[in-house]
This record gives structure tokens, sequence and C-alpha cells, in this order.
């Protein structure tokens, strides 16, 4: 019985259309992440598209969104009967309640699991596509696909239809079982943010059902090598959690079959309540005699009403439909996790004030889905609810204007749009008023998210209606508009990027609380008035082919449509037409005439371009930059930025020269630009890069002077990449952009290999090795100047104030401007930044230097936090390293077009997405506010006194050295418990980033600019060492450092200058831990297997510690070597797990330092108190892969 | 009056839904009368401005229908045959949508109207309820208070009868039997019944043709004396359809009931039955049938 009812099943799924559609989208969806380079699954990077691990990605991806399709497969199952009426026949048929449950199932999950095999065949055809770059593809193998399918994917998908199985049985509805479905994707991908924590790694990985935390935890830290050849073991975590899914769903499968019933139970309950009410209506009295009724007028009013009432009709149908609130819901509970993470998680662990700015593109980032989804859903609902309601013929046959079908549908998602983004402010300001920040910007919210927000979801709504006027079925009016929000990512990718010609299309409003929306909303709102003149185009459009009556195809709508379109209709579609155009016109003025049109393709082929024009230059000599002179005058609400400046070079290099290269930022207009003694030959306007011969060349040691004259600027409105940095409060440029540079860099090369590929390029584009010679002449910043001096003027309108590096020796005003002067007064880098805002200031004498921090009004909480760390660090790095070279710090606020902070010379602008916002009325937060500044001001050392040569390894000396500088500080000032949490952090995201290392991971002294590396690793690296050998010791290595190079210009020092500083502090024993951490890839793996506490007959405790430990050494492609380990670790005792909240010094039984070697050691230990946990590298300095299991509880 | 020329329409599938159609109709009660898949929705719909014919002219008083639907929407009431609810919309405020839709704007002459009707239809006991819970019989009554608002002086009603109990039956028929003294009521039905209690004039439609038209009685009185019935076992059925012109059979105790149409008494058993509009609608049928 049970096997002829599952192939009955199994054949009456796969004869369905269903079966073959979702078979086909799948294999396109997926062969076309394979063999297509702008779609993208799983995989990317040095991953190979048919790597094991881009396998294993697609399919847990695919095999999770694969729930909307086994939901149709194995919800049918229970629906059809009812749905088809042919239920009653069954049900007196003599079959079994298990037969029949399962047995269906068992068909239909076999059907869904048959059409998944989409996936694996796409992925093995599509990598076998002859156009595909080889270097991106590994060796087929069968291992991963079975790994894939059975172990991932088969799992996933039983566990899917067994619950929405489940689901179906109880709620016998599609809909609600649909809903049920959205509610887990929600609900899954809300924890899958909330759980993205280190510390719920594991937790996750064990229950989260679809296997994608267990898989990720399993391969958490794999390098490119292991992602390409290997597939995780079924073990551990990872097979518990694939039982745990088969455990569950047996258990829905069972669930099912103790709730399913064979009576059709709603059916009996709607039937009684019927008879009830005909009981209560049947009344026994005869009807009233007929009287005459009032007569029906037809004049404006009546239209009014009737559009009102329609649209309140409509309004209620989608309010009051359990799919609206469901949506909602989840919305909400999107968007306030979402809101409550915005301010609660910025790096370590911070936290912020929940400022309305920060709010906002989190609203439209966790909510956005929902009005998207309301949009296109009630669109099909709206336009086809009379028709599935049956109400047509009735409705139809009133004397309603057809005008007043698609008018009040429309108007009636419209408003209820509307209402549900500003049901979404009322989410944010509720989460602003439970952190107890009370600044509520209502008109805020209004102009920068409900407004253009609400414009923006009723274009989607408009072309939803349109599109279901045309189509014949609701489906594919949806199926339409998914295609349609498919072409609105894939256009992006092949480049076709202009707003006029992606529906809805609008240029992107970046939010400051600096800047408000400065002069951003101008070309957005253009685009928003072009596109709604469409969408008024296309209503018109659905009134004239409106169904109205039986007549549902579509072609006889479109023949009368020249007769629907006179009149009024026609008027109206010619003003929208004539606004349309006109406004595009006007766009296309601003954003193709007035400015460069340029996609992110045509500005990668620019790059391509430029590099293979200019490549040749980049190694030509040329004279170095002494002494800079600049006036600048900032217009901020033009914006304009002109420039007047002068180079005084001199030839540093041995030979005479006879050319140089000026090269200017590419959209900076050079006005003037007079090289003494040289002649203009050649420019490249193209890359705006200029070479003048010298009639006379320049001989070594010769000085001459260059003068200039440029301007940046913008006209009206662009596509996209409006100026976000001379703009009308807030403006912050760095001397690249408005003064040149002489020479060519090869800071503006494309650096994507596989772009790199595509045009050609050679893919390996590396730093000069550690040790080159000729690189030493050049410190990493650029190769046209060493130390400078520097006079710099900066204007600006009178309300603001203008900053620039250096010591401001005057500042005037008049007519309208105010005007200061910056005189440098010790050798700077040449590196600067002009800023103007209307600031308020701090500022606060400390020992002789001006700390003064530049911030905005709105923004006054950490100013006090600034100066204390300014304050802290300049004490420890004047007693630890050397003088602070200037008499002046200051910090400076920036609005947050950008996330970071910078070192100029005396001057550090600080976004005000950091640190100015940032919020510790927790005080366990880790103090960002400090630690950034003290970077920061780390940097007036390490960069602006001692700076790397351009070579491998140069950014340990700047950026390690920074990162190094602030932990000291932040250690004295908050004890080392704070700075544990911190490098818990650091080793997480080291670990997790070399993983997706692209070209080649290399050891701290070789680092090529790699954040993961020179920041992440190197705090790390220098916080073991200065444990393992003294902070003294590493200090004293830095002043040496110091002594020997700082502010000497070329040749410039190396990492190898720093590493053997320390080895020369360094006692012997330490040299070969010097090596593994500077000059090795070094991993650890310790593990505490076992504790046992035995009480003594004297009353004290013997504690026994079995511990397995390794170590390994890495090379660039990840792959491991076995390396011996024989190195003095902490071990220590405790009665609380170190890293819990409530852990104190006061738990730390005994810690002591223990020889540890590879293999499986005993360590005893006879103490006084029973210890609850023990283990060795409890504080997790060491980079081991898992640090969790170092410490382990007693008795285990 | 309402005049239909010629009308004709076919569906794309190439169904000829109504065959050069000609009817006049009357103040008063008119019922079309035809078997399924006769063309009386199809007829219905176009009347009722739904659908446009392939050819041919309706005709209301001055209105153009085809051309003007929108002044015939103004004063027709519209009961069609198979219609929904809006889930969660109440009785009163659904007939009240109603209202506004058919140009009630006034809001004390839409009161009056709503709860008139309401009354009238006995479902004011109701009349909070949502609509998507009443029986069969209350939705229809709903359809057809509905169908009178604003005092229409056209009233279709399709098939309004089908799936009733009697006792519903009975009491929508006396309704729409109150109604038509003032207007034109057209009701499309295949139960005969409700054409000989209700209507004093008629058609029969068959195959998209009207077939038969005129008064009831008349059409009774011009088959009097021609119809005979007898009763006969099953197996005798064959013979007697080769032999005799059957209009019907019905069963009657386990054996069999035949009427036949004879201008003179056939003899052999049969005995003269007085004929009724059932006859008159079976015989119709049958001789087209017979001539198609």
């Amino acid at each position: 019985m049970f096997g002829k009812i599952a192939a009955f099943e199994f054949r009456y799924q796969i004869k369905s259309p269903i079966f073959w559609v979702v078979a086909i989208i799948f294999f396109l969806l997926t062969f076309g992440s394979v063999a297509i380079d702008q779609i993208t699954i799983g995989g990317g990077g040095n991953i190979h598209k048919n790597a094991p691990f881009a396998i294993a990605q697609t399919h847990l991806i695919l095999s999770i969104f694969y729930m909307f399709v086994t939901t149709a497969f194995v919800a049918n199952v229970i629906v059809r009967d009812d749905e088809t009426g042919f239920g009653p026949i069954l049900r007196t048929t003599r079959i079994r309640k298990a037969d029949y449950l399962y047995g269906r199932f068992t068909g239909a999950f076999i059907a869904a699991a048959l059409s998944f095999l989409a996936v694996p065949a796409a992925i093995l055809l599509g990598s076998i596509m002859p156009w595909l770059d080889k270097e991106t593809l590994g060796p087929l193998t069968l291992e991963p696909f079975l790994f894939a399918y059975f172990v991932l994917a088969l799992p996933a998908l039983l566990l899917t239809s067994a619950l929405f199985f489940c689901l179906a049985t109880v709620t016998r509805s599609l809909m609600w079982t649909y809903v049920g479905v959205i509610a887990l994707l929600v609900l899954w991908i809300i924890a899958g943010i909330a759980l993205d924590k280190p510390q719920f790694d594991k937790p996750a990985a064990l229950w989260e059902p679809f296997g994608t935390a267990a898989f990720g935890l399993a391969t958490k830290y794999w390098t490119a090598a292991e992602r390409n050849t290997l597939v995780p073991a079924l073990e551990g975590v990872l097979l518990y959690n694939r039982l745990f899914s088969l455990a569950l769903s047996a258990g829905f499968l069972a669930l099912s079959y103790a709730l399913f019933r064979f009576q059709a139970g709603a059916q009996s309950g709607r039937k009684a309540r019927r008879d009830r009410l005909a009981t209560i209506a049947a009344a026994d009295a005869p009807p009233p005699a007929l009287v005459r009724l009032p007569k029906p007028r037809f004049d404006a009013a009546a239209a009014r009403g009737q559009l009102m009432a329609r649209t309140r009709l409509d309004m209620a149908q989608v309010f009051g439909s359990p799919a609206y609130a469901v949506l909602l819901f989840i919305g909400l509970a999107n968007a306030l996790g979402g809101l409550w993470f915005a301010a609660e998680d910025t790096g370590y662990g911070g936290a912020i004030y929940p400022v309305t700015r920060v709010l906002i593109p989190t609203l439209m980032g966790t909510f956005g889905l929902i009005p998207i989804i309301i949009s296109v859903y009630y669109a099909g609902e709206l336009v086809w609810r009379e028709r599935e309601k049956k109400t047509h013929e009735i409705i139809d046959s009133t004397p309603v204007p057809d005008w007043a079908f698609i008018a009040p549908k429309t108007l009636a998602i419209s408003l209820v749009l509307i209402s549900t983004l500003v049901v979404s402010v009322i989410a944010a300001i509720g989460v602003q008023a439970s952190k107890s920040y009370f600044d509520f910007q209502l008109g805020e919210y209004l102009l920068w998210y409900v407004i253009p927000q609400s414009v923006d979801f009723i274009l989607l709504a408009a072309l939803a209606v349109f599109f279901q006027v045309l189509s014949p079925h609701k489906f594919i009016g949806w199926g339409l508009m998914v295609l349609y929000l498919v072409t609105t990512i894939t256009f992006n990718n092949l480049g076709f990027e202009h707003n006029l010609y992606n529906y809805g299309g609008v240029t992107g409003v970046p939010l400051s609380d600096m800047n408000g929306q400065g002069q951003f909303w101008i070309g957005a709102t253009w685009f928003r008035v072009y596109w709604s003149a469409f969408a008024l185009m296309l209503l018109v459009l659905g009134y004239a082919l409106w169904r109205r009556g039986t007549e549902t195809r579509l072609w006889p709508r479109v023949r009368r449509l020249p007769r629907r379109l006179t009149g009024k209709a026609g008027a109206t579609i010619a003003a929208a037409a004539i606004v349309f155009v006109g406004s595009g016109g006007w766009i296309f003025y601003n954003t193709n005439v007035l400015n460069a049109y340029r996609t992110n393709l045509q500005d990668e082929a620019w790059q391509a371009d430029l590099e293979k024009t200019l490549i040749g230059y980049v190694d030509t000599p040329r004279p170095k930059i002494i002494s800079m002179t600049l006036d600048v005058d900032v217009y901020p609400e033009e914006p304009r930025l002109m420039t007047r400046g002068s180079y005084v070079v001199e030839n540093r290099t041995t030979q005479p020269l006879k050319e140089i290269h000026v090269a200017f930022d590419r959209d900076l207009k050079v006005s003037a630009l007079n090289i003494q003694g040289g002649r203009s030959t050649k420019t490249y306007d193209r890359f705006n890069y200029r070479i003048f011969a010298l009639d006379t060349p320049m001989l070594p040691g010769e000085r001459r002077t260059i003068t200039f004259t440029t301007e940046r600027s913008q006209k009206g409105f662009r596509n996209r990449g409006n100026e976000t940095r001379v703009v009308g409060n807030g403006t912050f440029v760095n001397n690249i952009e408005f003064a040149p540079v002489l020479g060519m860099e090869r800071q503006g090369f494309l650096q994507d290999r596989a772009k790199r590929r595509k045009y050609g390029l050679p893919v390996e584009q590396r730093m000069p090795k550690l040790g080159d010679g000729p690189s030493r002449q050049f410190n990493y910043l650029r190769h046209d100047a060493d130390f400078v001096t520097a006079d710099i003027t900066v204007s600006t309108v009178a309300d603001q104030t203008p900053i620039a590096p250096g010591y401001k020796v005057s500042e005037t005003v008049s007519n309208g401007r105010r005007t200061a002067r910056f005189v440098t007064e010790s050798p700077v880098m040449p590196f600067f930044s002009v800023q103007s805002a209307r600031y308020q200031v701090s500022k606060e004498n400390y020992k002789g230097v001006e700390i003064a921090v530049y911030y905005d009004a709105k923004h006054p909480w950490n100013v006090e936090r600034m100066k204390t760390g300014a304050k802290a660090s300049l004490d420890y790095y004047q007693a630890n390293f050397s003088p602070y070279q200037f008499r002046q710090l200051r910090f400076l606020e920036f609005p947050a077009y950008a996330d970071f902070a910078q070192a100029f010379a005396n001057t550090m602008p600080w976004s005000e997405n950091l640190g100015f916002i940032a919020d510790f009325s927790d005080p366990s937060k880790i103090d960002m506010v400090t630690y950034i500044g003290a970077h920061e001001i780390g940097h007036q050392w390490w960069a602006h006194q001692v700076i790397g040569a351009d070579q491998q390894g140069s950014t340990s000396l700047s950026e390690t050295l920074a990162q190094y500088s602030a932990l000291m500080v932040m250690k004295h000032m908050y004890g080392e418990d704070q700075i544990r949490k911190f490098l818990k952090f650091e080793l997480d995201r080291y670990l997790r980033s070399r993983g997706g290392e692209v070209v080649e991971e290399l050891p701290l002294y070789k680092v090529e600019n790699q954040g993961y590396i020179h920041y992440r690793k190197g705090s790390l690296v220098m916080y073991r060492l200065q444990r393992e050998i003294g902070e003294e010791a590493v200090n004293r290595a830095l002043r040496r450092l110091l002594a020997q190079y700082a502010f000497k210009g070329a040749p410039y020092p190396i990492s190898s200058d720093l590493v053997a500083a320390i080895r020369a502090e360094a006692p012997a024993d330490k040299q070969a831990l010097i090596t593994d951490l500077f000059e090795k890839i070094t991993l650890y793996d310790i593990q505490t297997r076992t504790v046992g506490v035995k009480k003594r007959a004297d009353g004290r405790f013997d504690v026994t510690l079995t511990v397995q430990a390794r170590k390994r050494y890495a090379d660039g492609k990840g792959k491991e070597t076995e390396a011996p380990l024989n190195e003095t670790l902490d071990v220590g005792l405790f009665t609380a797990m170190p890293g819990d909240k409530a852990f104190a010094s006061k738990d730390v039984i005994t810690m002591v330092r223990r020889p540890i070697r590879s293999g499986t050691q005993t360590l005893t230990f006879t103490v006084d108190t029973a210890p609850k946990y023990a283990g060795v590298d409890p504080y997790n300095y060491l980079i081991d892969r898992n640090s969790d299991d170092n410490v382990a509880k007693a008795g285990s | 009056m309402l005049i239909i020329e010629d009308l004709t329409h076919v569906y794309p599938n190439g169904t000829v839904a109504l065959d050069s159609v000609d009817l006049t109709v009357e103040k008063g009660m008119f019922g079309l009368l035809g078997p399924n898949g006769a063309g009386k929705s199809t007829l219905m719909r176009t009347i009722a401005t739904l659908q446009s014919p392939t050819s041919g002219h309706v005709r209301f008083g001055d209105i153009d229908v085809l051309k003007d639907p929108e002044a015939l929407r103004r004063t027709l009431g519209y009961l069609p045959q198979d219609f929904g609810v809006y889930p969660r919309v109440s009785a009163y405020d659904m007939l009240d949508h109603m209202a506004v839709l058919k140009g009630v704007s006034n809001a004390r002459d839409r009161k009056e109207t709503v709860e008139t009707l309401l009354n009238q239809t006995n479902l004011w006991n109701v009349r909070k309820k949502a609509i998507a819970g009443f029986s069969g019989g209350m939705r229809q009554r709903f359809g057809i208070a509905q169908a009178l608002i604003g005092d229409p002086s056209l009233i279709i009603v399709d098939e309004p009868t089908a799936g009733l109990d009697p006792e519903e039956r009975n009491r929508f028929l006396n309704l729409l039997a109150e109604i038509g003294e003032n207007v034109v009521v057209i009701l499309s039905t295949h139960i005969v019944e409700d054409v000989s209690d209700l209507c004093p004039a008629m058609a029969i439609i068959c195959d998209g043709k009207i077939v038969a038209k005129g008064a009831p009685v008349d059409m009774v009185g011009a088959l009097r004396g021609r119809v005979w019935k007898k009763t006969i076992d099953k197996s005798q059925l064959d013979a007697y359809r080769a032999s005799h012109q059957v209009i019907s059979t019905r069963l009657f105790g386990g054996r069999t009931v035949i009427h036949i149409v004879a201008d003179n008494d056939p003899g052999d058993g049969f005995t003269a039955v007085q004929g009724d509009l059932e006859d008159v609608y079976f015989s119709t049928l049958t001789s087209h049938r017979k001539a198609a």
C-alpha cells in the first residue's frame, strides 16, 4: 500500500509543471553562478568556482531557498484533496492514515530531492564551459558533490519538507504554510545576523538545523588551499548537527501524523456557522412592501465618494489580511533587531548613540524588503481580488468610471506603504527611546526616509500594478516583477547603470549629521520626478487596458487602447510625457553633459588603460618635493575648491633629470602649470598626466620651482559618485585630490586579479621584495617627496573654520571669507588634509601641546574622552619613544561619507561615524575612542617620524607599531583584561580574513599592505612579544629605530631593521620566537583534554592536566607543515572561566609558566583550592585556530 | 423596453454562444429558459455590459448599450449567476459600499437604501455579520438587495434559484415578483417552475438561438391536447423513442413515465395529460435538437 501510494505520488509530482519549472530555474541559477562572472552564489576570490567549498556553499544556500519549493511539493499533498473536493471520496476508502500520509510525503519528497539534482548537475556542467578562465577552476571530483548533496542539502530538504508538511497539516492552507515559510526564512536571517559573533559559533553550529553554521564552523579559518581541496570530515559538531536535523525532521513527521485528521474539520465548522446565521436571518414576518429607493446621482461628489470608498475597501483588504500582519511583524522583528545591533555592535563590541542618521540606513536595509514584498504582492492581490473573490461581475456592472479601478487600488497600496514606513519609523524611535536617546528627529525621519522611500516604493507598486494589468494571471505578473528586480541588479553588473533607463533608479543620498542631505537630494529628486511621471503614464495605460467585464485577453484590450486614451486620459498621459521628457532632458544635461557619465565598467577600463599607457613611467627618475606652498580656496556650497600652489623640488638622484612628470587627480581641472625651465612635451588628457622636458637638465642637488593652479568642482548632479569631499558643511580633501604628484605611482592601478586578467594585465602586481635596494629611496606614501615643509593658506566662508596641518600663524576675515595660514614647524610627510566646517572647538593646553577637538555641535559626547586619551597617548609615547614633534594635536570631525580616521601631521580627521557618537554609558564596553585616538597619535611617530621604504613589510613599521602603541596606552589605562577582549576580536578577524586572502598570505615582516596582517596579526604579534621579552625591551628597540631613522628621509628603514632592533633587545632564548612571530606564519593548536582534581590527605589538591599541543607553519597559500613546539607557555588554574563576564583576578588560583612541547603531555600541580577550570594559554595570546579549547572544565 | 437585435457572440475557441439573437423585452418579469450551456449567461453578461458581442445591437430605452455601457450601468441592477464576496466585510458595509458605487452618494439616502433593502431581504438580523459566512439563500438575497440599489429600471438575475432549498426559493421568488411590477426584470434560469410561477413573458434559448418566445399561457395553450403519457418498463424506452416523439421521461415508483407529443391520440395505452410549461420546454428542446 505504502509503496504504491508513494509511487503514485511521485509520478503525480513529476508530471506537474512545478517540478520542471523549478528544476529549470534552479539549474539556470546555479549554472549562471558558475559560468557567468556577474552572478555568484558561493566561492569568489581565490576559491575555485568548482571548489568543494563553493559546491558546498551553493548547495547550502540553495537548499534553504528550496524551502519554497519543497513546501509546494509537500503542502500540496495535504491541501490538494480539500481544494479539489476529492477528499471526501478518498476518505471513504480503506486507506490507512500512515500509508496515506507517509506514502504521499515520501513520493513528494523524492520528487523534490530529485529536482534538486539540477543544482549539482548545473555546477558540473557549468564548470566545463569552454569560456571559463581556467585559473578559476579546480579538478572535478565526485566526493564534494556527494558530500554537498547528501550531507548538506538532503537533510535540509527533508527538514523543510517535514516542517512545512506539518504546518500544512495544521493549517490546511497553502497561504498560511507560505506565511510560515517566509517567517522561518526571516527568522533564520535575523538569527544569522544576531548570532554572528565568535562566542555564538559553537551553539549556532550545533543547533542551526540547515547546517550553514555547522559547515561555517568546520571551515571557519580555512585557507584558500583548504577550501579548494577539502571536504570537512563528517564528525563532531557537523555530524551532531546533521543528526539533529534528521531527528527534527522525524519529529515533525511524527507530529504531522498526530495532528492529521482524516475528516475535513474546517469545513464542518463553517457549515455550522452558516446554518446558525441562516436561523437568525430567517424572520417569520413577511418582508415589508417594496418602496421606491432613492435615485442615484452622478456628479463630482459621487465620483469622489466612489474613489474614497474603493480606496478604503482595498486598504481594509490589505490591512485586514493575515499576510499583511505577518509581513509587518516579520519586518518589524527584523528591523528592531537590526536597529538594536546598529547601535550595539560597531566592531570590538562597542556601542554608539542611536542617532537618526545611523538608524535610517539600517531601516532601509533591514525593513526595506517588506515594502518591496508588499508593493509587489498586494499589487497582484488587489488587481486580481475582484476576479478571485468573484465579485467582479457585480462591481464591473456598477456605474463607476473606469479609472475608479486602477486609481483606488494604486492609492490603497500607496497609503499602505506609507503607513508601513511610518510604523517602521515608530519602531526606530522606540529603539532610540529604549536606549535612552530622546532626540527624535521627526523632520529628518520624514525628509530622509518616509518621503523618498514612499516615492520609491509607490513607483515599484505602480509598475507591479501595470504588469498585473498586462498579465493573464497573477503569478505571471509577480514573475515579471521578480524579473524586473533581477534586472535592477544585473543591469548594474553589466554596465547599464544609468538611472534614466533603470526603472525607479535614483542616485543615492548619503546622510550626515554635519551636512544633512547636502546637495545630493537635488539629483535624487529629479530622478524621482522623472520616474513618477513615467509611472503615471503606466497607470494611465493600465487604466486603458483594465479588464472590465469578461474580456481578459490582452490583445482585444490593446486594440481598444487608442479609443480609451482620448479625452482626459490622453491629456494626462501627454502631460506626464512632457514632465517625463522634460525632467529626463534636464537629468541628461546634468549627468551626461555637465558631468561625465561613467559606469563601473568604464572606470575599470580607464584604470586598465591608465596602467597600459603609463606603466612605463613608474620607475622614471623624478625630483623630490622639499617644500610646498598651497593656497586653497574652499567654496563649500558650489561645490568648488581652487588651489594655487607651488612646490620646490630637488634632484636627489645621482643623475641629471631631463624630464618631470606631473600627474593630477582624474577630474581635477588644471588651469596653469609651470615648471622652472620646463616645456610641456606630452599631455595624456584622458589620464590628466603631463610630461615636461627640461631644456637644461636638472643636476643632482639642483632645486627648481613648480607652480600650478587647479580647480576641483562639480556642476549640477551626477548619475552616481557625486562629490562627497567638498561639501556644504564638512569639506575634507587630501592633497592628492587637489595638488599634483610628480610621476606615475602604482596606487591607481586595478587590484582585483580576475579583472586584471580580463583586461589582459599581468595578474601579479607585487611590491618590491624585502631588502630590495632601489626602493629604499622611497617611502611607501609617495615617491616624489621625503619629509617636507609646508605653508598652507586655506580660505573658506566666514562661518566655517578652515584647517590644514601645521601651526596656525594668522587668521583674518574679510568679504565674507575666513582665511587662515598654517606653517609646519618640523618636517612632515607630504600627506595633508584641508578641512572646512562649522566646528565647535574644545582646546586645552597640556604640557606645552595644544590639544584640540573640532567637532559638530550635535556630537559633544566624547570630546573630553578624546582629549583624555590624547594626553595619555602623548605621555606614554613621549616617555617611551621620543618627544612629540609638534606644538599642536588636533582631532577633526568629518561627515560620514567615509568611515575612517586618518593621521596627517598634527591633524587627525575622524569620521563622525566613529568615536564621536560612541556611547560609553556601559562601562564594560571597550573604549574604542581612546584606542582609535591613540592609534592615530601613534602615527605621529610611526609614519610621520619613521616610515617604511616602499617594499614588502613597509606597513609593519607604521600600522603595526601604531597598533602596538595604542595597545600599550590601553593596557596602562584599563589593565590587561580589556586588552584580552580586544585581542580576541583581533584573533578572530585575522583568522577569518586569511581564509579570504586572494594573493598570498605573507609573514608580518613581508606584509604587502594587507590590513588583516599589519593591523590584526600585528596586534597579536606585538602583544605577545612584549609579554615574552618585556614592554621595556620592545620600547628600547623602538627608541633605537627612532634614533636611527626619524625624519631622515631616504634611504628609508625596512621591516628587517625593526626585527633586528627587537632581536638586539631580546634574550637568546626568544630569538626563535621572534622568527615565528615576524618571519613565519605560525599557528598553534593547544587543547586541554582533561583536568583531574584529587583531594589529598593534607587537604590540598593534586591537579593533573592532559594537554595536547602542536605548532604548524603555513605557507602563503595556507598549506601547513608540522613544526616542533617547545616553548614556555602560561598555564592557569581558575575557579571561573576566563573570558566570562564575571571573571576577575580573584578567580585565578595560580598562573605559572611551564614548558610545553608537541604532542600529549601531563602537567601536575598541587594547590590549596580546587580549580573549576584549568588550561594552557588561557588568555589566548597565541594564534590558535580553536581558541575555545585551551581551557577545560575540571573533572572532564 | 429592452431590444436585442441580431446579437451574435463567438468565443475565441470557435464556440458560438449566441447566434443571431433577436428579443424584445417589455416591462415586467421576463423568463429566459434554457439548458446549461445554452448561452443564457453570455446573453445576460452582454446585456449587463460585461461582454462585448461579436456583432449585433442591444438597446434599452434610449440607451445604445454597446456604445454607451456607462449609461446603462446607471440604471442597471445585476445579480450574476455565480458571485463571491470580499472576506471580512459585513452585509451592511458591503451594501453601503455598493450604494456608493451605484451613485447613491448622499449619506442619508444611502442609509435609507441600505436599511430598507436589508429589511426587504430579511437580512436585518445579520447585517453586521460577514457575508462570507452566509448560506446560499442568504447570499442570493444579499445579491438581489445589491441589485435593487438605486432604483434600477433594468434588473438582470442570472440563475438565482440554483442550489436554493424550496423554502429559500419561494421567498426569493416572492421578492422578485414584487419587484417585477414596475421595471424590466430578466430572469434567466434552467428551472421551468421559476418561469411558470413568475413570468408573464418568456423565451427559450438553446444552442445560442432563441427557439421559442411568448407568454407561457399561450405556449401551454398551443400544446393543449397534444401531450400524452404512458407508464412503461425501462427496457421498452428505446422502442418508444423510435416510434414516438418522446419529450420527457421520468421515473415514478421504479417505472418509467414518458410524455410524448402527438397531434392525435396515439392509443397503445397512452392517456392525455394537461400540458404544462415543462412540456412546452421539453418539446421545444426536442424539436430543436431534432432539427439541428
